[in-house]
């Protein structure tokens, strides 16, 4: 569809969307073309980076109104052709559509291209975006406001009511979910929209069982249709925390512990198996690098991601990405191939953004051997290793979680067992560390051992001369707030 | 203003900073001049830092008070390829007595593939950035609207990058001198973005120019400047095939100058792309709409025709170092005013016209040189 925004006054033309004419201040109202052909068509046969698969094509289409836009696309045409975007046969499609300055058009264009979604006006709704942590949203670790509020928007021009709309996320374990809300600008789009809020932490949850795993989840989930609202990001941990790793946050802590615990690359599919989600996921400000916190680095993809089949929408963003599907992602039979994907081509949207590396933290010198670690592992260690950056010294190898071989500690000195996890599983294996960190440490005391771990050659532990330093440096710093 | 003296360096591939690149272009136009930086009141530069090598530099008129040791106003003008003609537009305005206007380039830093995609920088990003419009496809699809509505044929656009290459051979400063290239191999050269060929494009190169204004009488009067400025993206133009602020900066130039398009001995034109050439010809007045094929076709913008069009090989040929082209197109008018081009020197040069372009027909200056006394 083109759309371009045009004072009903003078008739100005704008390509993207403005609040009233500079000319007239007269109202600016959406003109939509339907019919559209090809006006032109160019097959570039250079590679850049934004575009690296050639050749490709870029056709110039135009509407019955004269307006024309650019489109790539791997398929040949002819001018003249009418230009008709396919709706998805099957219900597993993928349609991922370029957002041209309006997300919610965007949105509606992505859903508009699924085979039957099944929203009724009187369905209760619980959207789940992802807000992990608090951080702005220019630093794209949460959900974008501007994509919820497009996407309650969507909802409430469909003819569902916002009594029935539910918004419910939980922060990473160990962060508070309110505040997260509160940076991340969610809650003042629930509050200029009269939605409600829940902190999924607070419950109350329900017992379910999926393929003999299992989970206790919010018991709301079980009684509302649920959208699943991502952001799609990298993750240095588990490759991607897109629409499937979303979920996990629909469940109470010790249930997503006990999901790293026992092997979140198996226990993660048999939630999702358990869920019937539609999932719309917001790529405008995806993220790249060292995710799926402030590690990491927005990256601007300006995509709207749609489907009912989460695996697969996040295995498409992870090939449009050029990056690894992770092996949390079962497709079953299903090969990428054999995903039908509407709104754009795969090889059209491929663009390399940058990838997770797995073993490394904020401090240059300190490295993860990760067996799978829950979130509150990892967000503690991110804390307490972000807060020694400017200290050089010794590498430290910190182990954690319980998926640990010897083939991933072989050949690695200055072992520290990080998390109660690594310090059992570390014993398991007879892996005498250089020293522990158990879950219990307090921030202030992990901070002093890593800093002693960091300066000298051999082992340290935690005196009670540090118990001492680090209880008067607490107070201290509660004096200073 | 009038000109005082023109500096320019080779446009190619040399390794040379962006520093030593203004340097080396200044110190050309100081001695063209007689005159020593002292006698600046002024500089406006013309860079657009798109080294994407990683050897970025922004600040650049503080580099320019540290090289130049002047406590002046510099300003730095940024239209992308258009910049060089907006900063002599800028310089022709401020109101001093002797003003430096300097524009320099490495484009040459990366590879290929890197230096298009920083190149598409210049384009709209929503529509043009993400669905693969990078500048040849741009030119492109403008070209086949082109084609399709006045019958132009490829083989035109081949005749305009034949012509230029012939005048750059001859051009000491220019990318291609003394190299030889045929038709025959321009019809040949692999299709960048069709119906564009390799040889239909402008050539990426690191260079420098420079010119010195003054309002001083010299023998090289700015009888006419103008600059506007139309929509970023070709496909929000209503008529495709024109560069409508072309067309409105040509006529407010002449209007200036007390010309007309049939007045101009000899000009230099924005060929990013060789079609771009052809409808230029049209939108500066040389022609009437769709005509433009015939001025190539009849050699009417030969070395030797009634116009010649880019005898310093153009953006074409002598290469397109972005921010440094449209001081580099005065460079080479003024010597071609004097009398100083060499085996490419036009008779009788008393009127030209630089034609200078940023973005897809978005920033568009139009400059008139008169030799006085004509």
């Amino acid at each position: 569809m083109i759309i371009r925004w045009i004072c009903e006054k003078c008739s100005k033309k704008w390509i993207y969307p403005i609040e009233k004419c500079v000319y007239c201040k007269g109202p600016v109202i959406k003109q939509k073309g339907a019919k559209i052909r090809v006006a032109g068509i160019t097959k570039v046969a250079i590679p850049s980076p934004m575009h690296p698969i050639i050749p490709y094509n870029v056709l110039l289409l135009e509407d019955e109104h004269g307006n024309r836009m650019p489109k790539k696309t791997m398929k040949d045409y002819k001018i003249g052709d009418d230009y008709v975007e396919q709706r998805a046969k099957g219900k597993d499609a993928v349609a991922v559509v370029k957002v041209k300055y309006d997300i919610y058009e965007a949105i509606k264009d992505a859903v508009g291209l699924l085979n039957r979604i099944d929203l009724g006006k009187d369905d209760k709704i619980l959207v789940k975006p992802s807000i992990v942590a608090a951080a702005y949203p220019y630093q794209a670790v949460n959900t974008n406001p501007d994509f919820l509020n497009a996407l309650i928007l969507a909802l409430l021009e469909h003819g569902i009511s916002k009594e029935n709309i539910m918004i419910a996320e939980q922060a990473l374990i160990g962060s508070d979910s309110m505040d997260a809300a509160s940076k991340a600008g969610i809650l003042e789009v629930c509050k200029k929209n009269d939605i409600s809020f829940a902190d999924i932490s607070k419950g109350p949850f329900e017992e379910i069982e999926s393929d003999g795993y299992k989970f206790k989840i919010l018991k709301e989930t079980l009684n509302r249709k649920i959208i699943n609202a991502p952001i799609m990001k990298t993750n240095s941990q588990i490759g991607l925390s897109g629409a499937v790793e979303n979920l996990s946050r629909l469940c109470d802590e010790p249930t997503q512990r006990r999901m790293y615990f026992d092997n979140i690359d198996e226990t993660l599919p048999k939630l999702v198996n358990a869920l019937n989600v539609i999932t719309i996921a917001d790529a405008t400000s995806g993220m790249q690098g060292q995710g799926p916190l402030t590690l990491g680095e927005p990256a601007f993809l300006n995509l709207v991601y749609a489907g009912r089949n989460p695996a697969m929408l996040d295995a498409v963003f992870c090939k449009a990405s050029m990056l690894e599907i992770p092996p949390y992602i079962k497709l079953g039979k299903n090969a990428i191939k054999d995903i039908e994907i509407v709104g754009n081509e795969l090889d059209a949207l491929k663009y390399p953004i940058k990838k997770p590396v797995a073993e490394e933290t904020p401090h240059p010198d300190i490295k993860v051997i990760d067996g799978k670690a829950c979130p509150a592992c990892l967000n503690a260690m991110f804390n307490a290793t972000s807060r020694l950056i400017g200290l050089r010294g010794e590498q430290l190898n910190l182990v954690m979680g319980s998926v640990l071989s010897g083939e991933m500690l072989e050949g690695k000195e200055r072992l520290v067992a990080y998390g109660d996890c690594a310090i059992k599983r570390l014993d398991e294996m007879k892996v005498k560390p250089m020293a522990q960190i158990s879950e219990k440490t307090d921030m202030i005391e992990q901070i002093v051992l890593l800093k002693k771990l960091l300066t000298s050659k051999g082992e340290a532990t935690i005196t009670p001369i540090d118990k001492v330093k680090s209880k008067m440096k607490k107070l201290l710093s509660r004096v200073v707030q | 203003m009038y000109v005082k003296g023109v500096g320019m360096t080779k446009f190619g591939a040399q390794t040379d900073t962006s520093q030593e690149l203004v340097y080396e272009a200044t110190m050309e136009a100081l001695e063209d001049a007689n005159f020593n930086m002292e006698d600046i009141d002024a500089i406006v530069s013309s860079t657009v830092d798109n080294e994407s090598s990683g050897e970025r530099q922004r600040g650049f008129s503080s580099i320019l008070s540290s090289m130049f040791k002047k406590k002046v106003p510099i300003l730095t003008s940024s239209a992308v390829c258009g910049g060089g003609g907006s900063a002599i537009w800028t310089a022709n305005k401020m109101g001093y007595e002797n003003v430096l206007v300097v524009g320099s380039e490495r484009l040459l830093s990366n590879n290929t593939a890197n230096t298009t995609d920083e190149i598409l920088m210049a384009a709209e990003r929503l529509y043009e950035q993400a669905d693969g419009l990078i500048f040849p496809a741009q030119n492109a699809l403008v070209a086949q609207q082109y084609m399709l509505r006045y019958g132009a044929t490829t083989d035109d656009f081949a005749l305009v990058a034949f012509k230029n290459h012939s005048n750059a051979y001859l051009n000491p400063k220019a990318r291609f001198y003394k190299r030889q290239v045929t038709l025959k191999q321009i019809k040949k050269s692999p299709v960048v973005a069709s119906p564009l060929r390799l040889f239909d494009c402008s050539l990426s190169v690191n260079g420098a120019a420079a010119a010195i204004l003054t309002k001083e009488k010299t023998d090289i009067e700015i009888a006419g400047s103008s600059l506007y400025v139309d929509r970023l993206s070709a496909f929000e133009n209503e008529d495709m095939t024109s560069w409508q602020a072309s067309k409105l900066a040509a006529e407010e130039a002449y209007k200036q100058a007390n010309l007309s398009p049939s007045d101009i001995d000899v000009a230099e034109l924005h060929d990013a792309f060789t079609p771009v050439e052809v409808i230029s010809y049209e939108d500066l007045g040389f022609c009437k709409k769709g005509e433009g094929k015939y001025m190539i076709r009849k050699g009417t913008v030969n070395l030797n025709g009634k116009l010649p069009v880019n005898t310093s090989g153009g953006l074409k040929a002598k290469g397109h170092p972005i921010s440094a082209t449209g001081i580099a197109q005065v460079y080479d008018l003024a010597k071609q005013m004097r009398k100083q081009a060499g085996d490419r020197q036009v008779d009788n040069v008393n009127y030209a016209l630089a034609h200078n372009i940023g973005g897809a027909g978005s920033t568009v200056t139009v400059h008139i040189l008169k030799k006085v006394g004509a």
